[in-house]
């Protein structure tokens, strides 16, 4: 997404992104980001909380109007409303995804590797 | 207090992405808003895997299956007056349960047509745009920068959008 974001904004359009993973907002740089703390796969809030998800966006367009500068990052306070096992829970797919096992021997041989370049100074 | 962007991730995988090296590309693109938000048309982009079924096929979720190193870099059209029954979700790495009860959750049509009646916003483009986030591991976003990223840009252009509200999946 941030890639998508700066590459719609170099184009004319003003973006405004929202996201759980505002880190990658930071760490990429994109034009102006709303962070929320939701699950993955929800945004902008919980299935028919029409309340809930008008909040965020109204969030989104204050970012929007609001933001002094390229790289501008607000975080809502907004709050997830169920337990946060709930929210781990519905956050991921019931099936694991074809990397799952993959992706953690990749993983476990990129920090060994981080490990060993430290050690070596 | 700020958002902990690594909530709902286990701890090896955020381990990873905070040691992954990443190049912040400067300057960060800027386009000021054109005028005020109740003169101004928005689009909508989600990273969601989500498609107009039985108009457009699914992501491309079977080739993934067979190379997991592999995501589908292309991007599927959905009207803004979508019927719910003819959203589908094709993204191996989300519960798409919730998605399908409620679109707006991950693309705000409705609040944004909403939003249109009350006179906060201009319109809402015709058309909507997904992606589908997971592009192969390590990503590869080759495919968004070449292809579909100028593609989507183009007829976001072509459909009059002044702004994009982009959400995540």
């Amino acid at each position: 997404m941030p890639v998508l974001a700066r590459m719609f904004e170099a184009a004319g359009m003003s973006t405004v992104m929202v996201t759980n993973m505002p880190f990658w907002a930071e760490k990429i740089g994109v034009p102006r980001t709303l962070g929320v703390e939701f699950p993955f796969g929800h945004i902008l809030g919980r299935p028919h909380d029409r309340e809930q998800q008008m909040r965020v966006i109204r969030q989104a367009l204050n970012v929007l109007e609001g933001a002094p500068e390229a790289g501008t990052i607000v975080h809502s306070e907004e709050q997830w409303p169920g337990s946060f096992e709930e929210a781990c829970e519905i956050s991921h797919p019931t099936t694991p995804p074809p990397i799952g096992a993959e992706m953690g021997r990749y993983i476990g041989s990129f920090l060994r590797g981080i490990r060993r370049r430290r050690r070596q100074g | 207090m700020p958002v902990d962007s690594f909530r709902y991730l286990s701890r090896l995988i955020s381990r990873y992405y905070k040691l992954s090296r990443v190049e912040r590309e400067l300057p960060i693109p800027w386009t000021p808003l054109s005028g005020p938000l109740n003169d101004t048309r928005f689009g909508l982009v989600t990273s969601g895997g989500l498609y107009h079924r039985g108009h457009e096929p699914p992501f491309d979720l079977e080739r993934e299956a067979r190379e997991p190193t592999w995501g589908d870099p292309g991007f599927r059209t959905l009207p803004a007056c979508i019927a719910p029954e003819e959203v589908g979700v094709a993204h191996h790495h989300l519960y798409a349960d919730d998605i399908l009860a409620d679109l707006n959750i991950l693309l705000p049509v409705k609040r944004f047509q909403e939003l249109a009646g009350e006179g906060c916003i201009g319109s809402l483009a015709e058309h909507a745009y997904s992606f589908m986030g997971y592009q192969g591991f390590p990503a590869d976003l080759s495919g968004w920068h070449e292809d579909s990223g100028p593609e989507v840009t183009r007829r976001l252009l072509a459909d009059r959008v002044d702004c994009v509200l982009l959400t995540s999946a």
